[in-house]
């Protein structure tokens, strides 16, 4: 009978499931028992209920004693309550564990895809992460919370029914089996066409809202450029590749209904073939015949409901392999053993570094093979601790790269990067990302507090320390008008671009960095607010080793070395000094232009 | 936004009314589907009166004919409802996300939504689905209305006590239910709500992932993103454990209903006046009706629920007529999509003058914004606004080109009042401090539905200082630009806005601070490429840089959200303080 619970050749990654279900059941195992106990009795009273029916039947039918038949009835309800109490009390261990399960798997595949390297995150939009994060997830919370427990539930039924049934005689007992058997095996087939459609059905949706989202970021964009007309364009070309996946999905998904109830009229058929003769031979009761049409009935039952459950599956199987396929998609960047960096100024040194952006992460097969292009070629230097580096070049000369390597988002392909002598590679990535910090041009605030955006969430920051930052950054008073203060939300719309980056440095000011990385920080800013900052970059940088990237020359005057990039080679490098008193530098050509814009 | 929300009934109706014919269709499909089951009570009627009074007439394989031909009748229903019913239900939840879209799209640009995108997604993802969904199971409603009224009469024929005897109580949960549904409601909205918050949350998450890294921040961000999802489950647990009861007292009603039936049946079982033929006719139709009465009532809350979709839909809306959700749009879901007609350039979009009156924005709540702006932009002017952070820049410049919605004040173009949809190309384009690109390739970026014309293309990226970066894509104009460009550089964004920009060759052409991502040098090549051209060329720039302010015609000084002082920069370095501070400020 073993069968019946798992159909030989069915492909459901059953493993997979149970892999799945033990890492998140194990911490609930109470709920797990309390449930399956609720479901064992729930199944016991099902198949207790007929058979009071039948005992009615046949006292009714030998004309027995009315009370009899009265007290049957009595036990016939009380005994049908008592099931639906049991229930409910199964569907809430289940729900929590489902949600608890899934909220689990949730945070640990989003932690996953936060730790990924940003060549990851460079080929998905945010929408589509939502989608693989929390739409995939919660079709597992369909599989977590109702299908392993009521799928155990049905397929106990299912065994309960049959082997009551031999009991009664074996040849129904045999009739039923077979037809159990081959009609579970029907459904699995069906199930299997199916899974293909379910997981295009999810890509489809995930594309299609990714869609959705950039145009819903891009709002300004689309307006200012007219393109309003174009984008409604694009919205119907999506839905017309779209559409034709729901059909064939939809229609798959009733050629199962079909499928179901032309094997429950077998069912019935058969009932009736195998009953009818007994009876007529005299062999059982007309309560028993009854009885048999009632089981197959109550067969249908765990039938259907594995048919719904399967169905469920069929999503459920599409988000599991991808939410494996995203658990199994790790970060190129490996975790080192670990280095014993000091809390002070670090010496910063790239030896003969080579580096290109790799395009193997690809979500959509049409896109264009895999190329690298060479960002930065044989850049070796060496920054003692405490000094300041000074990174000129065009846009596009491969600055951002340079500092990004040293954040260690990405591995450099030839050469190496090292911290006080220590590669970055032997170092923990939190350890390389807490002594080097990045102040960009583009802020990346959440919709929370100052107080969180500021501290990143990290309660143990005290608001002196918080207040203190502000104010070194002249943003108290501004802060200080604000209706709840350090409590205020912030959000873009409330928000220049100017104070957003004010708000980046104070980052810094809350942390401790060795390194520090400039990143045309200041780009935004007015030159008077700029020269406001001059101050508190001053205090900054004292103690500590910075490479400041600028277009403006005046913004990296403080550096003792300077080091200009062409198309991602060492153009020239050297000290400030040197290199401004010698004519003839690039350094000193480009110091008199900008000293020329300055005083004209 | 003091209206009322339409009626879930109003949005359902206009839904039915919009495909007629295809809702008749499916409305015959799913009658047979639903009511060929009263066939299969009556078959079994026939089968054990057949056997309990006559045994051995009982001709066994008409019967179990009878059963497979009824079986194959529902099956091909079922296959004709579905064809009907796919195409039917796909374009109502489609025409609602477009009409969404579209009228966001309408929306002032930088104010186009008053959540965060995450939120307005999700709204986009789910609410139109829920309206799906109810629409859909107006066809089960009206099937199950026949099946319930041909079901009541056989019973009633066969037994009128028990028929009333059992089915009153049924009635009975149905209103019950009705009035425990509203307090579903309120959960649903709750755990609505949570999960918006949930995939809020992933949004930025996912969006500042380089801030986060960074920060070194991963760790934290989780557990504020865990207590989002605690609280999330708190929500639905409430909310199915609610369901689940209503379900379990439907359960009851289908068992206390038979065991009733045993009950009453009892003497007349006794007497032979009850037959087990009839008993099952009972037991059949009772579990179906009570299926009946338990989807009524799941109809009922998922009625209320939609309500709340449609709420959060006409949210989006933000106080525009509530009637654009639901207008009528062809939805077509196969063939080509027609080509974009190019907005022609007539006589009246050549710019004479640009007058800017009384401009007014103010933000909720804050003092910041931008009060009685006056300016005017003559031909082939270049107009320099400048100022510190936050004296409203930005603000002057989206307010006029109506991404805000200014509270005060006017534009006229050539003395002639324009509306923000006047202000795009081809009289304005606008390239902003951020600026977005999207998913696909360069080409498709700079020209975002353009007709593809390859002298333009490459005068516009001429223009922008972009040639050089293309000559270094491996693909030029076919480079795919990942999500939100970040393939590229700050710079290589900027520019290729700005060429975005000047390929739709438009009158007026508008900076915000473009040069904060380009380098002086690059930044002097754009004011000459821009000027070389074509002296007609009107500018209107936010800068502090000097080759801009060294340019232009006019400088305009904000403070606070008020102009201070206008001028040529000579003039305002004697005249104004704020303008020296500005100049000045690089040399401390």
């Amino acid at each position: 009978m073993n069968t019946v619970v798992k159909p030989p050749r069915v492909q459901i990654p059953v493993r997979q499931y149970f892999g799945l279900l033990e890492e998140y059941l194990k911490p609930q195992r109470a709920s797990v028992i309390l449930m399956a106990v609720c479901l064992l009795f729930s199944v016991g009273l099902q198949l207790l209920n007929p058979q009071i029916v039948r005992f009615f039947m046949d006292t009714a039918q030998k004309g027995g004693a009315q009370s009899e038949l009265v007290k049957a009835s009595a036990v016939f309800i009380g005994a049908s309550f008592f099931q639906q109490v049991l229930n409910v009390a199964a569907t809430y261990f289940s729900t929590r564990v489902g949600w608890t399960a899934t909220n689990a798997l949730r945070a640990n595949l989003a932690e996953h895809c936060l730790k990924l390297d940003l060549s990851f995150h460079k080929a998905r939009t945010p929408g589509e992460l939502i989608e693989r994060v929390d739409g995939d997830v919660s079709t597992l919370a369909a599989f977590f919370s109702n299908l392993s427990i009521h799928l155990g539930g049905n397929v106990l039924l299912l065994l309960g029914v049959l082997v009551v049934m031999t009991l009664e005689d074996w040849r129904i007992g045999a009739s039923l089996s077979v037809f159990s058997i081959l009609a579970m095996l029907v459904l699995a087939r069906v199930r299997n066409l199916g899974t293909p459609y379910w997981k295009a059905v999810r890509e489809q949706n995930a594309t299609f809202f990714g869609f959705i989202g950039e145009q819903l970021s891009g709002t300004e964009d689309i307006r200012s450029s007219g393109a309003t007309q174009y984008v409604m364009r694009s919205f119907f070309e999506r839905l017309k590749t779209w559409y034709p996946v729901v059909w064939r999905s939809n229609m798959l998904g009733g050629s199962m209904w079909v499928v179901f109830e032309i094997l429950m009229a077998f069912g019935t058929a058969l009932a009736f073939g195998v009953a009818a003769p007994l009876y007529q031979n005299k062999v059982i009761s007309l309560g028993t015949v009854y009885l048999i049409y009632q089981y197959t009935r109550l067969l249908a039952e765990p039938l259907d409901q594995i048919r719904n459950q399967l169905q469920e599956l069929q999503r459920a199987d599409a988000g599991i392999s991808r939410v494996t396929e995203l658990l199994a998609t790790s970060s190129k960047l490996i975790d080192g053993q670990g280095a014993n960096w000091s809390e002070r100024a670090l010496e910063v040194e790239f030896r003969g570094v080579h580096f290109g952006y790799e395009d193997d992460v690809k979500p959509d097969p049409s896109e264009q093979p895999e190329h690298l292009e060479k960002v930065l070629e044989n850049i070796s230097f060496k920054l003692e601790a405490g000094k300041v580096l000074g990174l000129l070049g065009r846009t596009g000369s491969g600055k951002t790269t340079l500092a990004r390597l040293l954040m260690r988002f990405y591995d450099p392909q030839h050469g190496e990067i090292r911290l006080n002598g220590i590669p970055l590679t032997s170092a923990k990535l939190d350890q390389v990302r807490s002594r080097v910090t990045l102040v960009t041009q583009n802020v990346e605030l959440f919709q929370a507090s100052i107080r969180e955006n500021l501290s990143f969430f990290d309660p143990s920051v005290s608001d002196t320390r918080i207040w203190a930052a502000l104010e070194e950054l002249g943003l108290h008073d501004w802060v200080r008008r604000l209706p709840r203060q350090l409590d205020a939300e912030l959000s873009s719309a409330n928000l220049s671009a100017g104070e957003a980056q004010l708000l980046a440095f104070t980052r810094v000011f809350l942390r401790n960095p060795s390194v520090i990385i400039l990143d045309e920080a200041s780009s935004r800013l007015d030159p008077a607010t700029e020269a406001l900052l001059e101050r508190a970059v001053t205090k900054l940088l004292t103690g500590r080793t910075a490479i400041i990237i600028a277009h403006r020359l005046q913004t990296i005057l403080r550096s003792d070395k300077i080091l200009i990039l062409e198309d991602g080679k060492m153009l020239e490098y050297g000290s400030t000094k040197i290199l401004g008193n010698d004519p003839n530098s690039r350094f000193a050509q480009l110091r008199r232009t900008g000293l020329e814009e300055v005083l004209a | 936004m003091s209206s009322k929300p339409m009626s879930t009934w109003h949005v359902i109706r206009t839904m039915i009314w919009q495909q007629g014919a295809l809702y008749a269709l499916n409305t015959l499909m799913w009658g047979l589907v639903f009511t060929i089951p009263l066939l299969e009570g009556l078959i079994a009627k026939l089968f054990f009166d057949t056997l309990e009074k006559r045994p051995l007439e009982l001709n066994i394989t008409s019967i179990i004919a009878l059963v497979m031909v009824v079986a194959v009748a529902r099956a091909l229903s079922i296959v004709g409802g579905m064809a009907a019913d796919i195409p039917w239900r796909f374009r109502i939840s489609a025409l609602l996300r477009r009409n969404l879209l579209a009228h966001i799209l309408e929306r002032p640009g930088a104010r186009a939504l008053p959540v965060s995108v995450g939120e307005a997604i999700s709204t986009l993802r789910d609410d139109p689905g829920m309206v799906e969904e109810i629409s859909d199971w107006t066809l089960d409603v009206s099937s199950r209305v026949v099946f319930l009224v041909v079901a009541l009469i056989i019973l009633f024929s066969i037994n009128s006590r028990i028929t009333l005897l059992v089915f009153v109580p049924l009635a009975i949960v149905m209103s019950l239910t009705y009035f425990y549904g509203s307090k579903l409601e309120k959960l649903r909205e709750q755990s609505r709500e949570s999960t918006a918050k949930v995939t809020g949350a992933l949004g930025e998450m996912f969006g500042a992932v380089q801030g986060i890294q960074v920060a070194g921040a991963e760790a934290r961000v989780m557990a504020h993103f865990k207590r989002l999802g605690d609280a999330r489950r708190a929500a639905l647990l409430r909310d199915s454990v609610q369901t689940q009861v209503l379900n379990a007292i439907y359960g009851n009603v289908v068992q206390f209903g038979t065991g009733f039936i045993l009950l009453l049946a009892a003497s007349g079982m006794r007497e032979k006046t009850f037959t087990i033929g009839d008993f099952a006719v009972f037991a059949s139709y009772l579990e179906r009706v009570a299926h009946t009465t338990e989807f009524f009532g799941h109809f009922m809350s998922t009625m209320r629920q939609t309500g709340v979709s449609i709420k959060r839909m006409i949210e989006l809306l933000q106080g525009a007529n509530q009637n654009k959700l639901i207008e009528p749009h062809q939805i077509p879901l196969s063939g080509s999509t027609p080509d974009l007609e190019p907005r022609v350039k007539t006589e009246s979009d050549t710019l004479q003058h640009l007058e800017i009156r009384d401009l007014g924005f103010e933000f909720e709540g804050g003092t910041r914004g931008i009060k009685n702006i006056n300016l005017t932009l003559e031909r082939g002017s270049f107009t320099v606004i400048t100022g510190r952070i936050g004296s409203g820049k930005t603000t002057l410049l989206r307010a006029m080109l109506g991404l805000l919605e200014p509270q005060t004040g006017s534009v006229l173009w050539n003395g002639v009042c324009a509306s923000a949809r006047d202000l795009i190309p081809p009289r304005v384009a606008y390239t902003s401090q951020v600026p977005v690109l999207f998913s696909g390739t360069l080409r498709d970026n700079i020209l975002l539905g353009l007709p593809d014309d390859p002298k333009k293309l490459e005068q516009a990226v001429k223009n922008a200082v972009l040639e050089q970066d293309l000559l270094g894509f491996e693909f030029g104009f076919e480079t795919k630009i990942g999500s939100r460009g970040v393939k590229l550089s700050g710079g290589q964004v900027s520019r290729t806005a700005a060429a975005r920009m000047f390929v739709r060759e438009p009158e007026l052409l508008v900076f915000d601070d473009l040069s904060s991502a380009l380098d002086v040098n690059t930044e002097s090549q754009l004011w000459d490429r821009v000027f070389e051209h074509s002296s007609e060329t009107t500018c209107l720039v936010v800068s502090h840089r000097k080759p801009a302010l060294k340019r232009a015609d006019k400088i305009v000084v904000l403070e606070n959200g008020c102009i201070t002082a206008v001028g040529k920069l000579e003039e305002l370095l004697k005249t104004s303080g704020e303008m020296r501070r500005l100049w000045s400020g690089e040399l401390e």
